[in-house]
């Protein structure tokens, strides 16, 4: 366990997930920098979060949408300079906000100087940076991920006349992790951006680091080595910082990614997420309490990340057959808004701009145990654009305010790097910053509320979950505890008024004060706890002995 | 609306936490430690495999089993079925368990399941015998999937019989209904059906819950409360049926049970039946009827003699009740012999039109009516096992049906009798 | 002599013109209140013969199973019965107060008696209706159980207790109205013991072979096999 005071802070967090390029624009060209992003650092800091997560912003030919970096060293220009970065980076740290930088660590972009010198000749210094082979073969084992896209891992290089392995887009070979060249300069990437002050990585698509012949091509034991290598250099040299996996696994095949506390310090809990949904849209809570049944214990140090949506499509790959086309037929009927065994959409129009299915789902995302990642937008409920075709749909300009390009820019409307959302139910004149910040009632201001609740104590990142099975199975309620510290969590996942009965015997004669409004209620006594609540509504409950 | 009533407390809290549901499956029980557990094992699977996105619950309910049963169940309907691994529920599946202290007897239990579904505002509910040991998961798309998905209102089986089995439909319950509400329902004493929610409120509400007939046959009840009251019928076809353990007497029991509900409807449809007319067929998922021929040994002579002992005792009693020539026809048959001895078709349907006026005439005490019938009837059996021995299923279909139409042709001699101001005799 | 003759005779004969006189307006009003009895049980046998038919006692008398008796007594229907009951009734009442009004002594005596032995008639009358109807149902009920289940003698068995009950309800019915009531009562008693004796004797010697086969197949599976073969499954 790291000796550093808040060596832990990740527990703690609640992090923000933005794109610089659609969160402000400074400099009026119709994309977001790092500029605009600093001059928003005040709305983070109001809104309360104390971390950020920035998607990748290094130079890149934009062919998936920063994924695929042509430079490591550098800032995208469309975003500003290092120096712009390194101003934002100081002025985040000055209100508390800690800052990840996202770092594609699988593979390149087709146009970055490694591969391009990589592909020049077989006795290229370079040519083992990535993974080349005479035929189409090999690794037939590892399954496609971008289905709707790709017909094979292997792409056809004319220039070197072979074929390269790329697990994602074909525009993106990936680095040859075999190489100690290429781990060797993966940590100096690390190290230059560690060095200029960020907090921590979130380390894109882990589990494909390495291949081998008649695996599966993931989450193989070499993969651990690299990643074992990679975070004892930075206990080492950068003590306090954070590296968090994107891993879309199973839970027992995430486990591994903790080790004994010497790989990651977080990892996403993939299949978490799509069983939220479902247990909604069921209204049962089944779905919920059976994947953390399935959730290993990790060590203490270590974290699992939560989240409700983000910036690729609400992915389908860790559930069963049925599960998903019950997704599909529930939440995505219309075919348009499938990609890639998954749903491209926002967290509103998901959840069908109910607000009261907003606040249940946030107050999961804020009470089950892991740090809690918020997509920027979605704390005022933007909604998507389907036919912006891929995953772009919800990575739209944010909606600060009812003028001119919603706030965003002050650039020709055609000329913004994507359109802003203009339907009279999610566009900017509808859902923006500045209306729902003039009203207590907002769902922005709920939001504010909700996240200064959850960091008023520590145990919702740090402490312990057990679930309570009532018969009630419309409810999901849990208790989360760290030292004497308890807090009982109810939530009713059905859309009419429930009662339910608890059984709190280990926890006779407290009290139960409910923590947003800190009135108390009825002293937990020899019979069942009764509960009603109304549909979609949760309870935060402190438990203390008076 | 349901009677609230006939809920415990204890099961109304467990129907609260259930909350509503799409489908309910009842299961009454009575020390059937045999077959139970199976039973709810299948009803689970079903679920699973053809009904998974809908919110179901299994409802037991128990008579006061000493024999372990409602736990088997209860254990049977929670736990994952032994060869479904493939089966993954998406939904919490309950199994609810009470019992009701009234002792055997399906209707308590009935009503109780009827009240419950009622509570649960559930679109549709199956009853499932905890003796069928034959059932199959998909048993539950069979009986269920009409009514959810199709609107129908009542579902009831179609069973692969031997052609001796269950001569007492065949050869008067199900010829009978036939002819009088005009639907061709084959089993109109349902051990699994099932029913739409909002059929299952109306029935709820009916007269038949408090007189004695009618709560002993209840199932004859529904089926002919369906076909009186336009309601949306259907037929499945499920399999084999399951076997009730032989119990002396039971053939008094089975006449209380089937022709006591079925005078009681009688009375209670009579401005339906009297009216109705030509027989329709029943919309029928598989086949219409199904017949093994497995051989039964039938000690016919015995049958002959109870028939006749039977007859001449109860000449007095059934002086009240029959036709005097009737009586006379059915005398001078007894008389002819084993051997030679032919119950008619249309003398056997004399004879139960005949009691189903002197019933509705309440000419003597309408238990020692039914009770009078059952020597007659073994005179019935007697010829039918006769005539039928050794033939095709085929041809023993096409008796029957000549056995339907001639209820059907003595239709007008039964309203006749029915609405004659003096008695019978 | 001839005068005094004449004297009394036309004394007695005053005297009884007297008497008459004194007795014909009691005889009047006698006379009056019968006939307004008349009226009044006229009007209430009217009243309850509707009554009746409104809550349809004969249906009820029917399946109770009184109509048949009472037409095979050559009695009228139930309601008719009861109807003509009430009416007697009244118009005895109001001639019974009728004949208190002569004020003929004595007879007020015995109307009193009369009147006081009245509901016990009126008991023991009912007593043996109620035995007659059980004697009936029940004599039949064990007729048709004892047939289905294919018990040797059903006739006897039904006949034997429909005498029984017979036996008890008039045994009760004369101890109702109080005629030889120790007498009955003593009879009843010797005549039931001495049939359930012999029953006992009977049924110990007798069927003490049949008893024991009885209990034999009962134990054993043939009894279970051959009820098999017998019984097809009705259902």
């Amino acid at each position: 366990m790291p000796s550093t005071p808040d060596a832990l802070w990740y527990k703690d967090a609640v992090i923000y997930q933005v794109h610089v390029r659609a969160f402000q624009d400074s400099t009026g060209d119709g994309i977001g920098d790092f500029a605009g992003l600093a001059q928003r650092l005040d709305y983070l800091q109001q809104l309360g979060i104390n971390a950020l997560w920035l998607m990748p912003f290094f130079p890149s030919p934009l062919r998936d949408d920063g994924y695929d970096i042509s430079d490591y060293y550098s800032v995208h220009p469309s975003y500003g300079t290092l120096e712009n970065f390194q101003r934002f980076l100081e002025a985040a740290h000055q209100r508390g906000i800690r800052v990840l930088v996202e770092l594609v660590l699988n593979h390149t972009s087709d146009q970055h100087p490694w591969f391009q010198e990589s592909r020049k000749s077989l006795d290229n210094p370079r040519r083992d940076w990535y993974v080349w082979s005479d035929t189409d073969t090999r690794y037939h084992g590892a399954r496609i991920i971008f289905l709707d896209t790709e017909l094979s891992n292997w792409a056809w290089d004319p220039v070197s006349k072979s074929y390269y392995w790329h697990r994602f887009f074909s525009h993106q070979p990936d680095l040859n992790f075999d190489n100690p060249a290429v781990c060797e300069e993966i940590w100096n990437v690390m190290k230059f951006w560690l060095e200029m002050g960020v907090d921590g990585f979130r380390l894109d698509a882990v589990p494909y680091l390495i291949e081998r012949e008649g695996t599966s091509c993931e989450n193989l034991p070499e993969t651990h080595q690299v990643i074992k290598e990679l975070r004892a250099k930075l206990d080492q040299q950068f003590p306090g910082k954070m590296l968090l996996a994107e891993a879309n696994q199973w839970p027992a095949d995430l486990r591994p990614y903790f080790s004994v506390g010497d790989e990651f310090h977080m990892a996403f809990h993939f299949p978490l997420m799509p069983r939220m949904f479902m247990a909604l849209r069921l209204e049962d809570r089944k779905p919920v309490s059976e994947i953390f049944k399935q959730t290993p214990n990790i060590p203490d140090a270590c974290q699992w990340c939560l989240f409700l949506r983000n910036h690729d499509e609400l992915t389908l790959e860790m559930v069963t057959d049925i599960e998903r086309d019950y997704m599909y037929d529930e939440y995505a009927r219309d075919k348009h808004m499938r990609l890639n065994l998954g749903i491209r959409r926002r967290l509103a129009p998901l959840l069908e701009n109910d607000r009261r299915k907003i606040e249940l789902m946030n107050g999961l995302l804020m009470s089950l145990p892991g740090t809690p990642i918020i997509y920027y937008g979605d704390e005022i409920g933007m909604g998507d654009n389907v036919n912006l075709g891929d995953r772009h749909g919800v990575r739209t300009p944010m909606q600060w305010e009812g003028g001119w390009n919603a706030g965003f820019s002050s650039a020709d409307p055609e000329v913004l790097y994507s359109s802003v959302i203009l339907n009279p139910v999610y566009g900017y004149q509808a859902v923006n910053v500045a209306a729902q910040s003039r009203s207590p009632h907002s769902l922005l201001s709920w939001m504010r509320r909700l996240i200064e609740v959850r960091k008023s104590t520590p145990v919702f990142g740090r402490g312990s979950i057990e679930f309570l099975y009532p018969q009630n199975h419309r409810v999901l309620a849990y208790v989360r505890q760290l030292g004497r510290e308890t807090i009982l969590v109810v939530n009713n996942l059905s859309g009419s008024a429930q009662a339910v009965e608890l059984d709190l015997s280990p926890y006779r004669g407290s009290v139960l004060i409910e923590m947003f409004g800190k009135n108390p209620f009825p002293r937990v006594g020899a019979l069942p706890y009764l509960l009603t609540l109304g549909p979609y509504q949760f309870y935060w409950f402190r438990l203390r002995r008076l | 609306m349901a009677d609230e009533s006939i809920l415990s407390d204890d099961l109304l809290r467990q129907l609260i936490s259930v909350g509503e549901v799409d489908v309910v499956v009842g299961l009454p029980t009575h020390n059937n430690a045999k077959t139970a557990a199976h039973v709810a094992q299948m009803i689970r699977t079903g679920l699973l495999h053809y009904f998974l996105r809908q919110r179901a619950v299994i409802l037991n309910v128990d008579a006061g089993s000493r024999d372990g049963t409602r736990e088997l169940v209860q254990a049977a309907a929670i736990s994952d079925a032994r060869d479904s691994a493939s089966l993954h529920s998406l939904r919490t599946l309950r199994c609810i368990s009470t019992r009701h202290v009234e002792g055997p007897g399906q209707a308590t239990a009935l009503q109780i399941i009827l009240a419950s579904t009622d509570l649960l505002r559930a679109r549709a509910c199956a009853v499932v015998s905890p003796a069928s040991s034959s059932i199959e998961p998909d048993w539950m798309e069979r009986l269920l999937r009409p009514v959810c998905s199709e609107n129908c209102d009542f579902v009831t089986p179609i069973y692969r019989r031997n052609a001796f089995e269950g001569l007492l439909i065949t050869n008067l319950l199900y010829p009978m209904i036939r002819a009088l509400y005009a639907q061709r329902i084959r089993e109109p004493h349902p051990a699994d059906f099932a029913f739409s929610g909002r059929f299952g409120s109306h029935l709820l509400d009916l007269e038949l819950w408090r007189n004695e007939f009618s709560r002993m046959g209840a199932e004859v009840c529904f089926t002919a409360t369906a076909a009186a009251g336009g309601y949306r019928l259907q037929q499945s076809f499920l399999g084999a049926k399951g076997q009730v353990e032989q119990q002396s007497g039971d053939l008094v029991l089975a006449m209380r049970k089937t022709l006591g509900a079925l005078f009681w409807s009688l009375e209670q449809d009579f401005a339906v039946w009297s009216a109705s007319t030509e027989p329709h067929a029943v919309t029928t998922l598989g086949p219409e009827y199904e017949v093994t021929p497995e051989t039964v040994r039938v000690n016919r002579k015995r049958l002959y003699q109870m028939f006749s002992s039977g007859l001449a005792e109860l000449e007095p009693v059934l002086t009240s009740i029959l036709a005097p020539t009737t009586l006379a026809e059915l005398k001078h048959c007894a008389a002819s012999g084993d051997d030679t001895f032919q119950y008619s078709d249309e003398l056997w349907v004399k004879t139960v039109y005949e009691f189903a006026a002197s019933n509705h005439r309440n000419v003597i005490n309408r238990d020692h009516i039914i009770q009078a019938l059952v020597p007659l009837y073994r005179g019935r059996v007697h010829t039918f096992l006769g005539h039928n021995r050794g033939l095709s299923a085929q041809v023993v279909e096409d008796r029957l049906e000549d056995l339907c139409r001639t209820f059907e042709h003595l239709k007008p001699y039964l309203l006749t009798l029915w609405t004659k101001q003096e008695g019978g005799s | 002599m001839w005068n005094m003759i004449v004297s009394e005779l036309s004394q007695a004969t005053h005297e009884l013109a007297q008497e008459i006189a004194h007795f014909l307006p009691r005889l009047l009003v006698m006379l009056i209140i019968a006939l307004v009895g008349w009226i009044f049980a006229y009007l209430a046998k009217v009243i309850l013969r509707r009554a009746l038919r409104l809550v349809k006692f004969d249906r009820l008398s029917e399946s109770a199973g009184a109509s048949q008796l009472l037409t095979s007594a050559a009695l009228p229907s139930s309601t008719e019965l009861l109807c003509r009951l009430i009416f007697w009734i009244t118009w005895s009442g109001f001639i019974l107060a009728g004949l208190n009004a002569l004020g003929m002594v004595g007879l007020e005596e015995l109307i009193s008696r009369f009147l006081l032995f009245l509901p016990r008639l009126l008991a023991a009358i009912l007593i043996l209706f109620v035995g007659m109807l059980a004697s009936s149902f029940f004599s039949r009920g064990a007729l048709l159980a004892a047939v289905n289940a294919d018990l040797p003698s059903p006739r006897l068995l039904s006949y034997a207790i429909r005498v029984g009950i017979l036996l008890l309800t008039v045994s009760m019915a004369f101890e109702e109205v109080g005629i030889a009531e120790e007498t009955i009562l003593v009879a009843f008693a010797i005549v039931f013991g001495a049939s359930m004796l012999s029953l006992a004797i009977a049924f110990g010697m007798g069927g003490r072979d049949l008893a024991h086969q009885f209990l034999q197949r009962r134990l054993s599976k043939e009894e279970t096999k051959e009820r098999k073969e017998n019984e097809l499954s009705p259902l």
